[in-house]
C-alpha cells in the first residue's frame, strides 16, 4: 500500500522530525504501564508527556497503532472498563509476556547505553 | 514468536474482514473528550479547548490508515482488490482477453511441450539405480567409419579380464528370433542375446520370476528367458503364469524365468532377452564377423568416467600391439548411457527448445505491444485514480496485476494443451522417443511453465506499466491533447522491431530445416522404393547350409509365382537398418602392405533377383547367376563408391578383392545405395555384395524384397502362407513397405522441420498483427493530424506512405539485427544440417522476403484506411 499523500508536503504524523521511533513508544508504553497498572490511552499518553517532556505532545494518535500491535504480539491486553467522567474507555495491561519483553527490552538498552556511553569517555591516551 | 503470534493474529483479521473500526473510533473519541475536558479545566474556551485536543492528536485520518494497517494485511487486501479489478476489466473486453490468452498460450504451450521432450530425455535419471554410473563402451576404428560401436566378443572377453574399473560389464546383441510357444504358430519376436552381468550392470529388478545367472550363462545350460513387460503383453497378455512356460526360440528349448518392468527397455523395443552363453575360450577368430555386440558397464565405486576411459585406453592400446592384424586399427571409446541413448537427439531438442523459447518471446512482446496499446487507451481512468489520490507506485501495480492474471490464465491453459498434446502425441514420436514411458509430462516441466508464465507475466506487463507512470495529469484530463504527439511510439517501434527481427530467425531456422529435409528426401536412393514390400525371415543358427539353400530358394520361387509379383529378391541388412557388418580387402591393383588392408567396406550378402527387386541400376558388368553361388571363392559385385575411390577412372570387371587368403572377382558395379548402414544423411561408403548362398557360408536370416505392380492388401497373408507351407516353424517379422522404412528414417529431421515451420508460420502471423495493431493504432490516434496535413495539401498517398513509413521502418531494422541473430543461431544448427550451409544467403533472402511481404500487407491495411479519411471529417473530430 503506498503511503497516504504521496509526494505532497502532508501534515503525515510518520514523516514529523522530532517523531518517536515505534519501537522507542512501544517501550515507554510497555515500562508506562509497568509503572502505573492499567490504564486507557489518553492516560497513557499523557504519562509518557509528562516523562518525555514535548515528545508526543503533537500526534498523540500515533499511541493507538504502537498499542494495537503490542496487543497482537501478546504484550498487552485490553478490555472496555468506566473511565473518570463515568464513559466507557479502553484500559491496557501489561501481560506476564509484556513484562518479560520488557526486561528484555531494558537491559538490551542498558547495554547499548553503557557501550556508547564508554566510547563518548573514551580519550586519546586511553588507547594508546 | 512474537512476529509469528502477530502474523497469526493479522491473518485471523484478514480472513475474517474483521475491523477494528468502531473500537478505535470509540477510543479516540474518548480520548479527545478526555483532552478537551482537560484544556477546559486549564481554562480555554470550549472551542479552543476542542481545536487543541484535535491538534494534539494528529492527523485521525492517518492514524486510523496506520491503525488498519497494522490490523489485517493491507498488500494481500489490496492484491485482491486488484484482482478483483482485473478480472472485471478482462472481462468488459473479452475480445482482447482472447487474443492475449490464446497468443500467450501458444508460447507457453509450445515452451512446456518441448521442454517436456528435453526434461524426459536429457534431465530425467534413467529408470535404473545409480544411471549415471553406467557407461557405454564402443569399439572405434582409428581412422574410416566404425560399426556403429559394436564389439567383437574377444575383445570384450580382454576388456573384462584386463580393466581395474568396471564393477560389472555386460553386453547384448540383437537377435531377430523366431518364437513358437506351446500350440501356437509361429511369430517373429525382437530378442536379445545377454549375458548374467548385464543385469548387475543396468541394477534392474524383475517383476516376475528372477534374471539368469551365471550359472544360466554356462554354455550348453538349459536356455532361459526374461520377457519384457512389452513382450509380456504383447505375446502372452500379461499372463501371469508365464514363468516356467517353455518355448522355442529360433528351434532352441528354452525357460521364461522372469518378467522385467516397463522401464527396462535395453535395447528399445525389445521382447525377450536369452542368454548368450559365451564363454571366452569360445572365440578365438578376432575378425570383422564377430564385432555384433554392445557393451555396457556398471563403475566401480569412486572410478570416474575419466578414469574409465584412461583405463579403456591402456587395454586398447596393450590389444593392438597384441593383435596388430585384427585390433590394430580399433580402439575403446566410452560414454554415459544417457549420451548412448540420446546423445545424438541433443542437438535437434535444443534448437526445438531455443525456437520455442522464441516462440514465446515473440508472443510476450506481441502482447506488450496489444497491453500498451490499452494502456493508452485508458490514460484517462488513469488521469481520475490518479486525481482521485492513487499513486502512481499503485497505478503500475494494478497493471503488473492485470497482466499476471492474464499470464496465470494462459499458463493453465499452455500447460493443459502440452499435457494434451504430450499424451497424444508421444507414441507417434520419431525413434526410440516413441517408446512408451519415455515422454511424459512430470512435475519439474509443471514447475518450469508456472515459472515461465509468471516470468513472462512479468515481462509483458512491465513496459505498460511503466507507461502508465508517465501520464501526465494536466494534458491527459484535458479532451483530445493526447492526440497530437502519440506516446510510447518510440517504445512501441522497438518491440515491431524486435517481433520482426526474432520471428525471421525463425523462419530462417525453419528453412534451413526444410531446406535439409528436400535435399535428404530428393536424393537419388540408388533404388526405387515405390511398391515394395519387405519382410524378414531367420532360420536358426545351427541350421545346415544345405537347409538354408533349399528354404530360401523355395521361399523365392514361390514368391515370384504370386499374382502381381514383378520380382523378388533377397539381402542380408535393407537399407535404412541399423545393421553393420564390415570387411577388410586388398586388392590385386593396389599394393599390399601387411597389417593395413587398403579397402574398409559394408558387406552386404544377396540373393534372388535383388537388383531387379529394387531397381538398382548396373553400372558395368554383370549380376550373380547360380553358377557364381557354387563357387568356393564367389565374385563379388561393388558399389560406384568403392570403384570410384580406390580405381578412379579404371575398369574393376575382372579386377580381384583379397581377404582371408581367398581371392573373389568383381563381376560388376552397382550404383550407391543410399542408408545401407544407417541413416539416409551418412555418406555412401565402399560396399561389397556377396552371393548369400554359397558353399559353406549361407546366411541364416535375410530380408526379402518383394515387387508389385500394385500393392494388394492381400499380399501380405498370401507371403505368410507361403512361407508356413514351405517351412511350417517359421514366421515372417518386420513386414514393411520400403516407403514406410524411408519415412521413418527422416522421421526425426521432417519432425524438427515441422514443429520448427510451424513455430514460425505463427512468429509470422503474430508479427503482421502487431504491426497492424500499432498501424491502426497510431492511425486512429492522428487522425486530427490527417485532417491538418489533407487541409494543407497532402495528398492521399503521401498520408498513406507516411504511416507505412513509420511502421516499416522499425521492422526493417529489426529484420537487419534479425539477420545477425539468425546467423548466430544457425550455428546451433549445423549438425542438423543436409546439403544446405547454415549462412546460405538465398536462405536468408528468401526469408526476409518471406517476412517482410506479409508485414507491408499489414501495414498498408489500416495506412490505406487512414488515407482515406474525409478531411472534414478528421477536423471535426471532438
Amino acid at each position: 500500500m503506498g503511503k497516504p499523500n504521496d509526494g505532497k508536503p502532508a501534515i503525515t504524523p510518520m514523516k514529523q522530525k522530532k517523531d518517536v521511533q515505534q519501537g522507542t513508544l512501544a517501550l515507554m508504553v510497555l515500562k508506562t504501564l509497568d509503572v502505573l497498572g492499567p490504564l486507557h490511552g489518553y492516560g497513557i499518553a499523557r504519562r509518557i508527556e509528562q516523562i518525555s517532556g514535548d515528545l508526543l505532545s503533537v500526534n498523540q494518535g500515533t499511541l493507538y497503532p504502537v498499542l494495537l500491535r503490542l496487543e497482537q504480539e501478546g504484550a498487552v491486553e485490553s478490555e472496555w472498563g468506566p473511565s473518570e467522567n463515568n464513559r466507557r474507555a479502553r484500559f491496557y495491561r501489561l501481560t506476564r509476556a509484556g513484562r518479560n519483553l520488557l526486561e528484555a527490552e531494558r537491559s538490551d538498552w542498558e547495554q547499548t547505553a553503557a557501550i556508547i556511553a564508554r566510547f563518548f569517555e573514551v580519550k586519546a591516551e586511553d588507547l594508546a | 514468536m512474537r512476529a509469528l503470534k502477530r502474523l497469526l493474529a493479522r491473518m485471523g483479521n484478514f480472513a475474517a474482514r474483521r475491523r477494528g473500526d468502531a473500537r478505535l473510533r470509540e477510543e479516540m473519541e474518548e480520548h479527545l473528550a478526555m483532552q478537551t475536558e482537560e484544556n477546559l479545566r486549564a481554562g480555554m474556551s470550549s472551542a479552543e479547548a476542542r481545536r487543541q485536543a484535535r491538534l494534539k492528536f494528529g492527523a485521525v485520518e492517518a492514524v486510523r490508515e496506520q491503525y488498519h494497517a497494522e490490523e489485517g494485511l493491507p498488500f494481500l487486501e489490496s492484491l485482491l482488490q486488484d484482482l478483483r479489478f482485473s478480472l472485471r476489466q478482462l472481462r468488459r473486453s473479452p475480445g482482447f482477453t482472447l487474443v492475449v490468452v490464446l497468443t500467450m498460450t501458444l508460447g507457453i504451450g509450445a515452451t512446456t511441450a518441448v521442454f517436456t521432450l528435453v526434461y524426459s530425455t536429457l534431465l530425467r535419471s534413467l529408470p535404473y539405480p545409480q544411471a549415471d554410473r553406467i557407461v557405454a563402451i564402443h569399439d572405434t576404428r582409428i581412422s574410416g567409419q566404425s560399426t556403429g560401436g559394436l564389439m567383437s566378443v574377444p575383445r570384450y572377453f580382454d576388456l573384462l579380464a584386463r580393466n581395474r574399473s568396471f564393477a560389472s560389464m555386460g553386453f547384448f546383441f540383437f537377435d531377430q528370433s523366431t518364437m513358437v510357444a506351446g500350440n501356437r504358430l509361429p511369430v517373429a519376436v525382437q530378442a536379445a542375446g545377454t549375458n548374467a552381468a548385464f543385469w548387475d550392470v543396468l541394477g534392474a529388478r524383475p517383476i516376475l520370476g528372477r534374471t539368469f545367472n551365471a550359472h544360466d550363462d554356462q554354455t550348453k545350460m538349459p536356455q532361459t528367458v526374461v520377457l519384457s513387460y512389452r513382450g509380456w503383453q504383447k505375446l502372452f497378455g500379461r499372463d501371469p503364469g508365464v514363468l516356467h512356460e517353455h518355448i522355442t526360440l529360433d528351434g532352441v528349448a528354452a525357460t521364461i524365468i522372469g518378467v522385467m518392468p516397463p522401464g527396462v527397455d535395453a535395447p528399445s523395443g525389445i521382447d525377450m532377452w536369452h542368454a548368450a552363453q559365451f564363454s571366452a575360450s569360445g572365440w578365438n577368430y578376432r575378425g570383422e564377423g564377430v564385432r555384433f555386440i554392445n557393451v555396457f558397464a556398471r563403475l566401480r565405486p569412486g572410478v570416474t568416467a575419466a578414469m574409465a576411459q584412461s583405463d579403456l585406453n591402456r587395454i586398447g592400446a596393450q590389444l593392438q600391439g597384441q593383435y596388430a592384424q585384427t585390433d590394430g586399427m580399433w580402439r575403446f571409446t566410452s560414454e554415459s548411457l544417457r549420451n548412448d541413448r540420446y546423445g545424438a537427439l541433443r542437438p535437434a531438442l535444443l534448437a526445438l527448445q531455443l525456437a520455442a523459447a522464441l516462440l514465446l518471446l515473440i508472443a510476450c512482446i506481441n502482447v506488450a505491444s496489444l497491453l500498451l496499446s490499452r494502456g493508452t487507451a485508458r490514460q484517462r481512468e488513469i488521469a481520475v485514480r490518479r486525481a482521485l489520490g492513487a499513486s502512481a507506485r499503485r497505478i503500475a501495480r494494478q497493471f503488473l496485476t492485470e497482466s499476471l492474471v492474464l499470464a496465470t490464465i494462459s499458463g493453465i491453459a499452455g500447460l493443459a494443451a502440452a499435457w494434451a498434446l504430450v499424451r497424444g502425441a508421444a507414441a507417434k514420436l520419431p525413434g526410440r522417443l516413441s517408446v512408451p514411458g519415455t515422454i511424459e509430462m512430470h512435475w519439474p516441466v509443471a514447475a518450469l511453465a508456472a515459472a515461465v508464465s509468471m516470468l513472462a507475466g512479468i515481462a509483458f506487463g512491465v513496459a505498460p506499466a511503466v507507461e502508465s507512470r508517465r501520464v501526465a495529469l494536466n494534458t491527459a484530463m484535458k479532451r483530445g491533447e493526447t492526440r497530437l504527439g502519440g506516446s510510447g511510439h518510440g517504445l512501441r517501434s522497438a518491440l515491431v522491431a524486435a517481433q520482426a527481427g526474432l520471428s525471421l530467425v525463425l523462419l530462417v531456422g525453419a528453412a534451413l530445416l526444410g531446406e535439409s529435409l528436400w535435399n535428404l528426401v530428393k536424393q537419388p536412393l540408388g533404388f526405387v522404393p515405390e511398391h515394395v514390400l519387405t519382410f524378414s525371415v531367420k532360420l536358426p543358427w545351427d541350421a545346415e547350409n544345405a537347409a538354408i539353400t533349399s528354404f530360401y530358394d523355395a521361399v523365392q520361387r514361390r514368391l515370384e509365382a504370386l499374382p502381381g509379383v514383378l520380382a523378388v529378391g533377397q539381402i542380408s541388412a535393407l537399407p535404412t537398418k541399423d545393421w553393420h557388418l564390415r570387411s577388410n580387402f586388398d586388392a590385386d591393383w593396389l599394393p599390399r602392405i601387411p597389417n593395413q588392408p587398403a579397402i574398409n567396406a559394408e558387406d552386404r550378402s544377396i540373393a534372388g533377383n535383388f537388383l531387379s527387386a529394387m531397381l538398382v541400376p548396373l553400372l558395368q558388368g554383370r549380376s550373380f547367376t547360380d553358377a557364381d553361388t557354387r563357387l568356393r571363392q564367389p565374385p563379388v559385385l561393388v558399389n560406384q563408391a568403392l570403384a570410384q575411390r580406390f580405381l578412379p577412372g579404371g575398369n574393376p570387371i575382372g579386377r580381384h578383392l583379397l581377404a582371408g587368403g581367398e581371392s573373389h572377382e568383381i563381376v560388376g558395379v552397382i550404383a550407391n545405395i543410399r542408408g545401407t548402414a544407417g541413416s539416409l544423411s551418412n555418406p555412401v561408403g565402399p560396399e561389397v555384395y556377396w552371393p548369400a548362398d554359397s558353399p559353406g557360408a549361407s546366411a541364416q536370416g535375410r530380408y526379402f524384397v518383394v515387387r508389385t505392380r500394385s500393392m494388394p492388401a492381400t499380399l501380405v497373408n498370401s507371403i505368410r502362407e507361403q512361407v508356413h507351407a514351405v517351412d511350417p516353424l517359421q514366421a515372417i517379422g518386420d513386414v514393411a513397405t520400403m516407403d514406410e522404412l524411408l519415412d521413418k528414417s527422416v522421421a526425426q529431421p521432417r519432425l524438427n522441420m515441422a514443429v520448427v515451420a510451424a513455430f514460425a508460420g505463427i512468429a509470422l502471423l503474430l508479427a503482421c498483427v502487431g504491426i497492424y495493431g500499432v498501424v491502426a493504432f497510431s492511425a486512429a490516434q492522428r487522425t486530427q493530424e490527417i485532417g491538418v496535413r489533407m487541409a494543407l495539401g497532402a495528398t492521399r498517398g503521401q498520408i498513406a506512405g507516411l504511416f507505412v513509413r513509420r511502421a516499416m521502418m522499425p521492422a526493417i531494422a529489426g529484420l537487419a539485427v534479425g539477420t545477425g541473430l539468425a546467423l548466430a543461431a544457425s550455428h546451433l544448427l549445423r549438425s542438423q544440417l543436409y546439403g544446405v550451409r547454415a549462412d546460405d544467403p538465398r536462405i536468408y533472402a528468401l526469408s526476409v522476403a518471406a517476412l517482410l511481404i506479409p508485414v507491408l500487407v499489414a501495414a498498408m491495411g489500416p495506412a490505406l484506411r487512414a488515407a482515406r479519411t474525409n478531411p472534414m471529417d478528421a477536423l471535426r473530430i471532438d
